[in-house]
């Protein structure tokens, strides 16, 4: 397991700047080329996702949450609120969905996942089809409702529902293998 | 407070989704935020934690940040950092204060309180101001507060581009510079990429030290930091070679549009 490097920095100790964008700086970059709608805004996005991090570090908590996914989660903060600003234009386009090819997520060995990552991927298994469909639409491919609705021919409201009971599932399944630490992002 | 209904509890969590996976309309966040003062503090992120574990196993083997990103963001950070006040130094000593009454600092603790409200407030109505300082801001900090920023204007290379222009600026006591261009074409970076080279007094020309390589992305201006891979201590000269993607170790310099002398 890896030492955590934010209570560093959040002493203000720069030494650990470098080994910090070393190791998470391939997730946001990834998560940023996904959800960004060029690569200019993706190298934008990144920049202040890591702004976020640094001012934000204080607030890492090892006990509630691995370090990865506190990144992640000021990472998809960021790009949400940048991607809604972009799908409203988006939205207006007119986009033949269904002749579009989404690439499923990369299917990641469990040995090389924080627990509570692993535990998330082993419980995206046990998800319905189309529910998990849905997610990856979302998550991984940064689709808003209307596009999946157009994607996979389910009503907008079925999208919705998918959505929500496939994230519901997922916690129930990840706090019932007791890996999930709900207190997670109180504090953020 | 936990006087939450049903039907509020589902469009709390209806919401915590939209916001999660799709982004909340203007109408939305007020709704949120109206709920959220409903909310128990333990339901107030129902699902961060579970999107973001999923966000970082469908993350795979990610490929690393670009080179001028990193640097990009390590100036960044240490600019952060600076404008923290710092923990290193330890708490402040609290021995030897002298002790008051409560009567005494009483006022001082309600003005004190008034203040704190009065900030939380502005700042809550301001607009958020971009905290992050641009390309262009860097490139112009590093000119006016550093003494030893040297700069010169491209000039066409072996291989030139016509109406390619632009210069670059550098500071040794730094280790810090910018290239500038204006009319240097957009590149595909899977077919080749832009590599700077820099020459130092020091070393000899056949052993330029690699500069970093970049991508040109727009037609207007491009501001783009340097990445230098070794230490500099006398930049004479600057040259950008066009290689493969990723950039080479050593250059053959066929391709050699731009060179800059510093004078």
């Amino acid at each position: 397991m890896q030492v955590p490097l934010l209570p560093r920095i959040a002493k203000g100790d720069s030494t650990a700047i470098d080994e910090c964008i070393d190791r998470y700086g391939g997730l946001v970059w990834s998560l940023a080329r996904r959800l960004s709608p060029t690569v200019a805004d993706a190298e934008d996005a990144v920049q202040e996702i890591f702004v976020d991090v640094w001012k934000n570090a204080e607030r890492f908590r090892e006990e509630v949450a691995g370090e990865a996914s506190f990144v992640a989660m000021l990472a998809r903060r960021r790009l949400i609120d940048r991607l809604r600003k972009f799908r409203r234009e988006l939205d207006t386009q007119a986009i033949d969905e269904a002749a579009l090819e989404y690439a499923a997520p990369p299917q990641a060995q469990p040995v090389e996942l924080a627990e509570d990552t692993a535990r998330a991927a082993a419980c995206l298994d046990r998800l319905r089809g189309d529910e998990r469909q849905v997610l990856e639409l979302s998550i991984y491919h940064g689709l808003s409702q209307t596009r999946i609705s157009e994607r996979t021919g389910l009503p907008l409201g079925t999208v919705k529902t998918h959505a929500r009971r496939g994230l519901s599932q997922l916690r129930d399944c990840m706090q019932a293998s007791s890996l999930l630490r709900p207190k997670v992002v109180a504090a953020i | 407070m936990s006087n939450e209904t049903t039907a509020d509890f589902n469009r709390w969590e209806e919401l915590q989704v939209g916001r999660l996976l799709f982004g909340l309309s203007p109408n939305e966040q007020a709704e949120y935020d109206e709920l959220a003062l409903k909310m128990p503090t333990d339901k107030t992120n129902l699902f961060d934690s579970v999107v973001a574990s999923i966000d970082v196993a469908w993350s795979g083997r990610p490929e690393p940040l670009p080179e001028h990103l990193q640097r990009s963001i390590q100036i960044q950070a240490e600019q952060v950092l600076a404008s923290k006040p710092s923990n290193l130094a330890g708490v402040p000593s609290h021995e030897g204060k002298s002790v008051i009454g409560f009567r005494n600092y009483a006022p001082w603790l309600v003005a004190a309180a008034s203040l704190a409200l009065s900030v939380f407030i502005w700042n809550s109505n301001r607009p958020q101001e971009n905290v992050t300082p641009s390309v262009a801001q860097l490139r112009a900090e590093l000119i006016t507060s550093t003494r030893d920023v040297v700069q010169a204007d491209w000039s066409a290379g072996t291989t030139p581009i016509a109406g390619a222009t632009g210069d670059v600026i550098w500071s040794s006591e730094r280790q810090q510079g910018f290239m500038r261009f204006q009319g240097l074409p957009v590149n595909q970076p899977t077919i080749e990429q832009y590599q700077l080279w820099i020459f130092d007094k020091h070393q000899s020309d056949k052993t330029p030290v690699d500069g970093g390589v970049f991508d040109v992305r727009s037609n207007g201006e491009v501001i783009v930091p340097i990445n230098e891979k070794l230490r500099i201590q006398e930049a004479v000269m600057f040259a950008v070679t066009i290689e493969k993607p990723g950039g080479v170790v050593v250059s053959s310099r066929d391709r050699l549009p731009l060179l800059a002398q510093v004078k």
